[in-house]
């Protein structure tokens, strides 16, 4: 552009101010600014416009098709008016109002291309990490590159597909892959620059504390962390949950606990040391990862007011752990079908049933390879005092390999898989969250293939995606259905709440595209403007 | 738009075979190969260019040096396939001749879509910076790694995401790609207000612009009262006269260096 040119530019004053911690702190609101709507990993809005009264008027107010996406499963991350999606190895910003393309962003040179979670919001920023690993920061009003760093070395059985989550002056990062031999870790990495500020491996190096919980294979021992963490400002403290321990499906060469697989970490969010960790799965056979997020909330549990966290775990069990100590609570049976342990005792570790190993001629066990309930985002109301979690009943055929170790080459020790009349129905459920009781349920039939997710609201209404491509409104406090709305493809994606200019919106991605609802509004019409055309 | 030569891509040649070498391992030999990419052009301008145009930039058929850059070799073989048995469905006949014809051919086409950071460039590249952040006045408009203006096209990835041949037609002709998503406008809205900036998107019906600063406003077409669309580019179109053949050289050896992030050995 002439500088002359530049000159006669008339500025228009500009309310897309920074997006800073404070803002994530208050978030959600209108905003939408990390992948589980805040720090606490609630998934829940305060946004009241659309109620259980009036949803049964929502409409599709758009919908954009992102090119060549196959199966989307970005949680959508909305400021001021703007919403930024993701797929592998690409950014969109959209305008949240119309559903129209502001800029994009492709990393051509990505040598992986895996499935992509959602960006993070700091600062004039937005965060990406691509499939081969590199944490990305573009300008968020432009879409222009500001830097690149590599964070985990995809040679090394790494690839990375989580949302990052910026916290403070840094965002974290974690890393999947977890299946064939690698060794997870979280890592804080400098929200200006891009620089490593500490790193946090799940699974001890040899000799470390911890390692004794393992065979010669340690650092390979998986622990993937394949979603965001969420944070407690006031503790300073990240809660972080660790994937499962390699070879998935044989721990004839990992004999112990395996330590930290299937867990939740509390890290320390200046220096990333450990405070304290909980383990859900003790030397877990069943690839029951402990991913799903801890969720964050404050209530009195057994007569005392606690911070605790909870977690529906893999395993088809639920769990409420203090989050100050660490100090286990107390499990309860989040599934129907759980057959691998009678229960959890007092010390937190489950008391198993024997017997309910894979075996090379495959033995049946509840619940399947894809848990009672897994990385679907589960969601906490504040008033209604209940967590909803999707969660699977279903049993499935583990069967196991003895063979050797080969890291990196495919090898899981096994596999899993479900009898074809065993498909298994998704269940919605509320729980009370301090003791676990299911205050309803509400079942999802399909073809067994959806992972979506859930988000509640103010107005009453929990949002919810199912089994069968449609999107759904249940009343919070009964389960009663309000609304739904066929998508027409599978989700794999979880929803979020925004608004812009005073109106709500509740958006999703489906398999191929992304669609924000709204109340009916007869649409106005629109005088063509001079010029425009 | 100067043709690529011959000797250019000789040159690049090496540089093309070790980025190629990767993948499966399977690789045609012609690809990369200095002597079969000469070949193939041979007979790409004797028999191809007729529709492709010289160089491949395009005339009755597609310009197949104008894309986006390869720096993935998948597509070699549906590459190899299309030369072969053509595109019946947009006119493209058959090319005949032997597999090694048809391979030397192919290898050409996939040099044309190389990455400008993988090919050798005659200007200088120290020369190119001081242009582009200086005489230029490039970075008013353009940014690099998050320095520079806002509202053109960002560069940091020039290189690693164009073709020498797209970088230098940026420079000397650049509305010859459209300006789609940089449309300089004026727009008034109907409270009075005035906004000048480009345009990212627009409609009938919303019109999504960023403003000189870096600012969006994002604007439903009932608020517009009129609005002025500039036809041409934001970037100026006399840099062929305002620069030197050798100062643009320079500055596509500058632009073809900046690669958003370095190749991982063995990635």
């Amino acid at each position: 552009m002439h500088k002359t040119g530049l000159a006669v530019w008339m500025l228009a004053a500009c309310a897309f101010a920074q997006v800073k911690p404070e803002d994530i702190l208050k978030s959600p609101n209108a905003d939408w600014l990390t992948y589980a709507g805040d720090y606490r990993g609630t998934r829940h809005s305060p946004l009241k416009q659309i109620t259980t009264a009036n949803v049964s008027s929502l409409v599709p107010k758009w919908v954009y098709h992102v090119p060549k996406a196959s199966k989307l499963e970005v949680s959508p991350l909305v400021h001021q008016g703007v919403m930024y999606i993701t797929a592998p190895n690409e950014v969109r910003a959209l305008d949240a109002r119309t559903g129209r393309l502001i800029w994009e962003w492709k990393d051509g040179r990505a040598t992986r291309s895996d499935v992509n979670r959602g960006a993070g919001l700091l600062g004039d920023s937005v965060y990406v990490a691509t499939s081969d690993c590199f944490l990305t920061a573009l300008n968020r009003k432009t879409g222009a590159l500001l830097w690149q760093k590599q964070y985990a070395d995809t040679k090394k059985g790494v690839f990375c597909s989580s949302a990052p989550f910026a916290v403070k002056d840094r965002v974290l990062v974690g890393t999947a892959g977890g299946d064939t031999g690698m060794r997870g870790f979280v890592a804080a990495m400098n929200a200006t620059t891009g620089e490593e500020m500490w790193k946090f491996y799940t699974v001890p190096a040899k000799g470390e504390k911890g390692s004794e919980t393992w065979g010669e294979y340690v650092e390979y021992g998986g622990a993937a962390t394949w979603l965001s963490g969420t944070y407690d400002p006031e503790l300073n403290t990240l809660y972080w949950t660790t994937g499962n321990p390699w070879p998935d499906f044989y721990d004839g060469d990992r004999k112990g606990d395996n330590l930290y697989s299937c867990s939740v970490v509390a890290l320390d969010v200046d220096t990333g040391k450990l405070k304290w960790y909980f383990q859900f799965t003790p030397g877990d056979t069943h690839d029951w990862d402990g991913q799903s997020w801890p969720v964050l909330v404050d209530r009195e549990v057994k007569g005392k007011m606690r911070k605790i966290l909870l977690h529906p775990n893999r395993n088809g069990f639920y769990y409420v752990i203090d989050r100050v100590t660490g100090e286990f609570l107390h499990a309860t049976k989040l599934n129907d079908l759980v057959d691998w342990a009678s229960g959890i005792d007092a010390k937190g570790r489950p008391i198993k049933i024997p017997g309910k190993d894979p075996t090379p001629a495959g033995n049946r066990v509840c619940p399947g390879v894809r848990g009672g309930a897994n990385w679907m985002a589960p969601t906490y109301n504040p008033a209604t005092g209940m967590l909803y979690v999707i969660t699977m009943e279903q049993c499935d055929i583990y069967t196991s390999s003895a063979k050797k170790p080969e890291p990196m080459a495919g090898f899981s020790g096994g596999g899993a898989g479900p009898k074809p009349r065993d498909a298994g129905t998704f269940y919605l459920r509320a729980l009370d969250a301090a003791t676990g009781k299911r205050m309803w349920e509400y079942p999802m039939p399909g073809p067994g293939v959806a992972w979506s997710g859930t988000v509640s609201t103010a107005g009453g209404v929990v949002f919810v995606g199912d089994d069968d491509g449609q999107l759904l409104a249940l009343d919070a406090k009964s389960g009663k259905h309000l609304w739904h709305f066929q998508m027409g493809e599978y989700l794999f994606a979880s929803p979020i709440t925004y608004a812009v200019d005073g109106k709500q919106y509740v958006a999703i991605a489906s398999a191929t595209a992304v669609f924000s609802f709204g109340l009916f509004e007869p649409v106005p019409s629109v005088d063509l403007v001079k010029g425009a055309q | 738009m100067r043709t690529l030569t011959l000797w250019l891509m000789v040159g690049s040649a090496v540089m093309l075979a070790q980025h190629f070498q990767e993948g499966d391992g399977k690789k045609n030999p012609a690809i990369g190969n200095i002597a079969a990419i000469a070949a193939g052009e041979k007979s790409f301008n004797e028999g191809c260019a007729v529709c492709h145009g010289q160089g491949g930039m395009g005339g009755r058929g597609p310009n197949l040096a104008n894309g986006r850059v390869m720096w993935h070799t998948l597509t070699e073989e549906s590459t190899y396939k299309r030369i072969k048995d053509g595109v019946p469905s947009g006119g493209m006949p058959p090319t005949p001749g032997s597999e090694e014809k048809l391979w030397q051919l192919t290898a050409y086409v996939v040099a044309l879509r190389a990455p400008a950071s993988e090919a050798p460039q005659t200007g200088d590249a120290e020369l190119g910076k001081t242009i582009f952040w200086g005489k230029g006045g490039c970075n008013e408009c353009h940014s690099v790694l998050g320095k520079g203006g806002k509202i053109g096209p960002d560069l940091s990835d020039a290189g690693g995401s164009r073709s020498t041949a797209v970088i230098r037609m940026a420079i000397e002709d650049p509305g010859a790609n459209g300006s789609k998503g940089f449309e300089k406008a004026r727009v008034l809205l109907k409270n009075g207000q005035a906004l000048e900036g480009v345009l990212k998107n627009r409609n009938n019906y919303s019109l999504q612009l960023l403003d000189a600063r870096g600012e969006l406003h994002l604007l439903l077409m009932t608020a517009v009262k009129e609005m002025t669309v500039s036809k041409n580019s934001a970037m100026p179109a006399n840099y062929k006269s305002r620069l030197s053949a050798k100062e643009i050289d320079a500055l596509v050896a500058y632009l073809a260096k900046q690669t958003a992030r370095p190749m991982v050995a063995g990635n």
